[in-house]
């Protein structure tokens, strides 16, 4: 037999999470109707990145970000690139489990799992955590411990008060200037603007793109459009921008010309809870794969990203501060809040504007903030008389038949409940 | 001069393999296992000596093993597959790999086993309840792919994509995995690779369940797929040491405990 070099453990995890991304990707191509063809850049942009393992920012310095909170707009205008952490795959989701208790949450697992194997296909230069959920906080220094440089942004617990308010301008402020001494930038006024009006930008193309979601007939399916919104976290920002401007065109189109993206009697769903995050974007496929459609969403990785626009009243460098600041928390539905009757009031409206016929709720197993958050999202939708199927699951990648039964049965029921209505 | 027969019933195929007083490994057969178990063993056995021109008084220990062991009227003694194989891989190896750890990849289940120091088995596990993972499986996925199983190994290294993978844990879906990846016009290279590594990931579970130590054997039919092999190297970070003739290691095993028991008996 031909001797035959031995993969090194580098190479080895980057083909587990190869086939596992392109696993995923497959299913995303080829299981459901015809996507637009405007989705060719993202899968392919997945490919590059997650399979291939291209690096696209070599010539920037990155800031890795823990969490949604952490403004975008400032890293921008500081010159460097925001690459969100929140992971998705199952491979580092596994070694993750050896630093952290059994009973945590997946995501935080396989984020702190890339650490352990330093394996980043771009790396980030320093590492914003945000004190959001306990575990992200705990993370931040376990991640620390290993060696990189990693900053605590404080994040208050509550929204409402004026006292929260203040602490966490503070905080955007204290984090703007130690980030830009780290990077050896100066902040300029016009950069910043500039950064706010890009990212305004993006927003508004997601905005539109979103809107289109709400006719009957759909030209885009919830899969497709959390790959788009999941490429936000890594893209480079002017090809993501070019990207979504071709796929609202060609979407537009479609509406004009009814092309539906599911079928006639599809159930319309509004989704969410924790994060689906590529590769592990299971539940939302398992959805669309029995006959329903995402027709809008409620979660940290993707319409809660671009819900809400920085509104500047004076262009000046403070002032723009101080309202990042307001958009990331007064915009934010995440339920480590201490209370959150904001998430219940958005998916009400989401409900509402997207004539939904129902709700899935995910909550990762080992989330305490989702899982805890979950009756009373219940409570509020029976009450609204709005059906709501909870789901607890986690990232491992064995399609389970369970799941998709309970998933079916729901949709079936949705189905009935549309027939009767008619 | 006497000689030693194991005789290895397995579901797919009946191995014989012939030992000498000297422990050498004098020869060895492989015949489909059909539906007659018994009447096609004593057969195989019968044409063995022929060949090998051994008188059948010559013969003076018989030893069989393997699923259909039961099945064998003329044994002398029974044994354990997972006993055999243990013992069939020590004499295989023959000092040239320290074996701590064996694989087996039978028809249809797959074994690991620890060793001690001595070559005794201190743990075995086995994944016996589907057929996904096993050599049954590698010749479903080569009728699928319209390719013989002996050319797996080649397609494996031609592979120049992402190995597709396969995660249903079940036979018949992985199956219907394998036509949907072909329907969807990717190369039979990268989905031969997928299959390997996916079995590999399988293999490398069932060895941490009983613990993996340096000095790993690889047995049974599929370790002649060298695809598979790197496969699995390359899970384990490790070199695997592969035997001359790794379909009857089970059988030469039986052989030896037969020379053994022989021995024993008559206190030579
Ligand atoms: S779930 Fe909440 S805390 Fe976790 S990443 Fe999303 S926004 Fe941040
Ligand atoms: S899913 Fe829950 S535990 Fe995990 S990061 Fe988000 S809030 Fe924290």
């Amino acid at each position: 037999m031909t001797e035959h070099k031995i993969e090194t453990p580098k190479e080895r995890l980057n083909r587990h999470k190869a086939m596992e991304a392109s696993a995923v990707l497959e299913k995303i191509k080829h299981d459901y109707k015809e996507p637009p063809r405007a989705m060719e850049y993202f899968y392919d942009l997945y490919e590059r990145v997650h399979c291939k393992h291209e690096s696209l920012h070599s010539d920037k310095a990155k800031v890795g970000t823990m969490c949604i909170q952490v403004p975008s707009e400032i890293i921008y205008a500081l010159d460097a690139v925001p690459l969100r952490l929140c992971n998705g795959f199952y491979t580092d989701d596994e070694i993750g489990s050896d630093f952290l208790p059994s009973k945590s949450c997946p995501l935080v697992k396989a984020t702190v799992g890339q650490f352990v194997s330093n394996n980043f296909s771009d790396k980030p230069d320093v590492i914003i955590s945000p004190t959001t959920c306990d575990q992200k906080a705990k993370s931040g220094a376990i991640i620390e411990s290993m060696g990189f440089s990693v900053y605590d942004m404080e994040f208050p617990r509550t929204k409402e008060s004026h006292e929260s308010r203040e602490y966490w301008r503070r905080s955007v402020r204290k984090f703007t200037k130690d980030l830009s001494e780290n990077l050896n930038t100066k902040l300029s006024k016009k950069k910043l603007k500039e950064s706010i009006q890009k990212i305004g930008y993006a927003q508004h193309l997601y905005h539109k793109l979103n809107i289109l979601r709400k006719n009957t007939a759909s030209p885009i399916l919830g899969k497709d459009m959390f790959l788009v919104t999941n490429a936000f976290f890594f893209d480079k920002i002017d090809s993501w921008i070019d990207a979504m401007k071709k796929l609202l065109e060609e979407c537009e189109e479609m509406v004009e010309a009814k092309v539906n993206a599911a079928s006639k009697m599809s159930p319309r769903i509004v989704y969410t809870g924790s994060p689906p995050i590529f590769p592990n974007l299971k539940i939302p496929l398992l959805i669309e794969l029995c006959d329903a459609i995402i027709v809008a969403d409620e979660t940290c990785s993707s319409n809660r990203m671009f819900n809400d626009m920085v509104s500047v009243d004076e262009w000046f460098i403070n002032d723009m501060i101080d309202s990042i600041a307001d958009r990331y928390l007064k915009g934010c539905t995440c339920p480590i809040f201490t209370k959150n009757d904001d998430r219940k009031r958005r998916i009400l409206d989401l409900v509402k504007d997207y004539k939904a016929d129902g709700v899935v709720y995910q909550a990762f197993a080992g989330c305490q903030v989702y899982e805890m958050e979950q009756r009373s999202v219940l409570e509020a939708m029976q009450k609204a008389g709005v059906p709501i199927l909870y789901i607890e699951s986690d990232y491992s990648p064995s399609q389970s038949g369970q799941l998709t039964t309970r998933i079916e049965a729901f949709v079936e029921s949705l189905k009935n409940r549309k027939r009767r209505q008619q | 001069m006497n000689y030693f027969a194991g005789i290895d019933i397995g579901s797919t195929a009946i191995k014989i393999a012939i030992v000498d007083e000297n422990r050498k490994l004098v020869g060895h057969k492989i015949s489909a296992s059909g539906s007659m178990f018994y009447k096609y063993a004593k057969q195989a056995l019968k044409e063995m000596l022929d060949e090998l021109n051994i008188d059948e008084k010559n013969l003076v220990y018989r030893v069989a093993t393997g699923y259909g062991r039961k099945l064998f009227k003329e044994a002398d003694e029974n044994i354990s597959e997972i006993t055999a194989n243990a013992m069939g891989a020590m004499a295989a190896a023959d000092g040239k790999c320290n074996i701590k750890t064996i694989i087996n990849i039978g028809g249809q289940d797959s074994k690991a086993i620890s060793l001690d120091d001595e070559g005794n088995v201190v743990n075995f596990a086995m994944n016996d309840r589907c057929a996904a993972g096993t050599g049954k499986f590698l010749d479903v996925v080569a009728m699928n792919l319209e390719i013989e199983v002996d050319e797996l190994g080649e397609y494996h290294f031609k592979s120049q994509g992402t190995p597709l993978a396969i995660n249903s844990t079940c036979a018949v879906f992985a199956e219907s995995e394998i036509i949907g990846l072909l329907g969807n016009d990717h190369s039979v290279e990268d989905i031969v690779a997928g299959v390997h590594y996916s079995i590999a990931k399988r293999i490398i579970k069932l060895l941490k369940r009983v613990g993996i130590n340096e000095g790993i054997y690889f047995d049974g039919g599929p370790a002649l797929n060298s695809g598979l092999v790197n496969a699995i190297e390359n899970e384990l970070g490790k070199k695997i040491f592969i035997p001359e003739f790794p379909q009857i290691t089970t059988s030469y095993g039986a052989a030896i405990l037969a020379l053994e028991s022989y021995e024993f008996e008559n206190k030579i």
